[in-house]
């Protein structure tokens, strides 16, 4: 693609304009990731998509494969009842979650610029989360909650989130007071989920307090001139001005979300991909493999899906100043 | 009641006024008995119950696995013991540091999390510059590439990956071009070791570099042209203005970037459980927590409540592996705020 470009400047033998330069150079800051594209992570890719579409039944050597066609995908239809299950489940959650972490994390981005005492310290625990709650510490946290509740047999106290109170109690006490039972269940798991919902609120959070803090301070003077509440003010400014961030947050919500390596879905076909065959009507780990392969694919589509539905949602309440 | 001021005493500098204030009483009474007062208090109380209660949600696992992380196999059997121990050891620490090689694992840790850091935070800012200041045919389907990467989940392309390093022989196009040009070529001094990671951190393709160029070109868009041009005028070519004049002024976000990643790199699981399998002993921080000692094995296979106790050395080897972390975003946290806040990501 480089070569295109420098090309018919080439022929024509003179000096390169300052456009064509310009395009040269960028081309040059974009390159390490254009051949890593082209020489590594496309073969990746590549190989990937075709291990879902091949058999390894049989094959010694990893390069010897038989094209089955779309057999692997029928057998998601076919065996992985589970898969569809927990996309169901799955999709179910993050609708609900999604928006929540969105919502939580504008709330809580708000509070964190304001002038107060202890802001630093405040926004120091905050982001926490974004620092320690990934990769092997995120593991080993699933898995030390999975063996204490083994232990315990609750379910509800397991990490102590909501500790003053058990999601027992909760529900009776919002079927007391007349709250139709859907939205007692909505309302029970995002109080199960809190803890989620903020660890997983730190990257957003960021995003929003740069896109609050890029708002100029002389726009909220003359709102305050003009006799404007602070109510007011965030829903005329503080909200349209953001809207941009909220798009951007939404879909980096929904990648996060999706991609997570604990929530149903992935931990179903993460046991596939490593050639886990309980649970499921697969023979063996090998068409675990191919099977599992083929689902992550489906599933990836659907993100894809999700998150251009999101986009086109979002973008017509969002708002973009024009700039001279 | 007159009560224009009156000037007592008049000096070079300092002036001295005299004017009748209103009585105490009142003015106490206007600013501390008004509608408004009791609205800002309410309000105050209001976010500070609303943070601090956030603030122990999140704070609550990490105070639960330090006093348990102290807790001798004795308090797990006592039924009195909930948070603090009757009988404190340092057994878990002890045995975690010197049977797992913690230290020579946190050192070599470091060691490959700060390269691998160092070179994704320049090189994805090498890369978001040229995605944020260059108009390029193909400027918009790489960076749809970049967003596009974040979306593929990193399962997808585990198993692949792990193939595609370990044949570096035939059967990718660089293993081909290499076997072609060294006689007697072999893989091997691929398999095992963390090239790959060095590999891919260069090409802008290790964990989450999606992100790291969004964040980085929405900061350089926000850079003024003229920053530049003027550079250019005194006859500095594009990558010297971006060396000397664009890196430096962009340090507070670079190092935002950099914690990122170092710390991603520092907890990383995905790529150490791929490329890492035959490392020598003092692996990296994903042994330390992915391997018991021996003597706590011992100890827990002879225990009432394996699983209780099991449960406690992990939460032990968690905080060994966050400690570090812990201490350096103590001294940088102010940093990854004032990156991102002077950075006007704004899309």
């Amino acid at each position: 693609m480089n070569s295109s470009n420098t090309l018919p400047v080439r022929k024509r033998k003179r000096r390169l304009s300052l456009t064509t330069k310009k395009a040269i150079s960028g081309w040059i800051f974009v390159l390490p990731f254009v051949l890593g594209i082209i020489m590594i992570y496309g073969p990746i890719v590549f190989k990937s998509i075709q291990i879902s579409f091949v058999s390894l039944e049989g094959t010694a050597s990893r390069e010897v494969k038989e094209f089955i066609g779309f057999d692997n995908y029928k057998r998601i239809f076919e065996e992985g009842a589970n898969f569809l299950e927990a996309i169901m489940n799955g999709i179910k959650s993050l609708v609900i979650q999604i928006p929540s972490i969105v919502i939580f994390s504008l709330f809580m981005a708000v509070i964190l610029n304001q002038k107060m005492a202890g802001r630093t310290l405040f926004r120091a625990i905050f982001f926490l989360p974004v620092i320690l709650s990934t990769g092997v510490i995120a593991a080993t946290d699933a898995s030390s909650n999975a063996l204490a509740n083994m232990e315990s047999g609750q379910v509800d106290t397991n990490t102590g989130e909501a500790g003053f109170m058990s999601s027992m109690d909760l529900a009776s006490m919002l079927g007391n007071i007349q709250m139709g039972s859907a939205l007692v269940d909505i309302v029970v798991g995002l109080v199960n989920d809190i803890f989620d919902i903020i660890s997983r609120s730190g990257v957003q959070m960021l995003i929003f307090l740069s896109g609050l803090q890029s708002i100029s301070p002389s726009i909220y003077e003359s709102c305050q001139m003009e006799g404007a509440s602070a109510w007011e003010t965030f829903w005329k400014i503080t909200l349209p001005m953001i809207s941009p961030m909220i798009l951007v947050n939404a879909i980096y919500t929904v990648i996060d979300a999706f991609t997570a390596p604990d929530n149903n879905v992935m931990g179903y076909v993460q046991k596939l991909l490593r050639g886990g065959t309980s649970g499921t009507a697969l023979g063996s780990p090998i068409e675990a493999v191919q099977v599992g392969h083929a689902m992550i694919w489906v599933y990836t589509a659907l993100v894809l899906v999700v998150i251009v539905l999101v986009a086109l949602i979002m973008k017509a309440f969002v708002f973009y100043q024009k700039r001279d | 009641m007159d009560n224009t001021p009156k000037i007592k005493k008049e000096s070079k500098h300092k002036i001295r006024v005299e004017f009748e204030r209103a009585p105490l009483w009142v003015r106490i009474k206007s600013k501390f008995f008004s509608i408004n007062f009791l609205k800002n208090v309410v309000y105050v109380i209001f976010r500070y119950i609303l943070l601090i209660g956030v603030s122990y949600v999140i704070l609550n696992p990490y105070i639960k696995k330090i006093f348990g992380s102290f807790m001798s196999p004795s308090d797990l059997k006592n039924p009195k013991v909930i948070l603090i121990s009757a009988d404190p050891t340092f057994d878990q620490y002890k045995y975690i540091i010197t049977e797992n090689g913690y230290l020579q694992a946190a050192l070599k840790t470091f060691l490959i999390a700060a390269s691998i850091a160092l070179i994704e935070t320049l090189v994805c800012a090498f890369i978001a510059y040229g995605l944020a200041k260059f108009k390029f045919k193909g400027n918009s389907i790489v960076f749809a590439l970049v967003v596009g990467i974040l979306m593929i989940p990193m399962d997808a392309i585990r198993h692949s990956m792990m193939l595609f390093f370990q044949c570096f022989g035939e059967s990718n196009p660089i293993g081909l071009f290499l076997s072609k040009i060294i006689p007697n070529y072999s893989n091997a001094w691929i398999q095992g070791s963390f090239i790959p990671r060095y590999i891919l951190a260069f090409t802008g393709l290790g964990f989450k570099n999606g992100l790291f160029i969004f964040m980085l070109r929405q900061f350089f868009r926000g850079v003024p042209d003229e920053l530049e041009e003027s550079a250019y005028v005194d006859g500095s070519n594009t990558f010297r203005t971006f060396f000397s004049i664009i890196l430096p002024i962009s340090i507070p976000m670079l190092i935002t970037v950099f914690i990122f990643s170092f710390s991603w790199q520092w907890t990383d699981n995905f790529y150490s459980d791929i490329f890492f399998t035959a490392l020598e002993p003092p692996g990296t921080m994903f042994d330390i927590v992915s391997k018991m000692p021996d003597t706590l094995t011992e100890l827990i296979r002879n225990h009432e409540r394996k699983t209780m106790y099991q449960s406690t050395v992990v939460g032990t080897s968690t905080i060994l592996v966050a400690l570090p972390l812990i201490i350096m975003y103590c001294f940088l946290q102010n940093k990854i705020v004032q990156g991102v806040e002077r950075s006007g990501i704004v899309g």
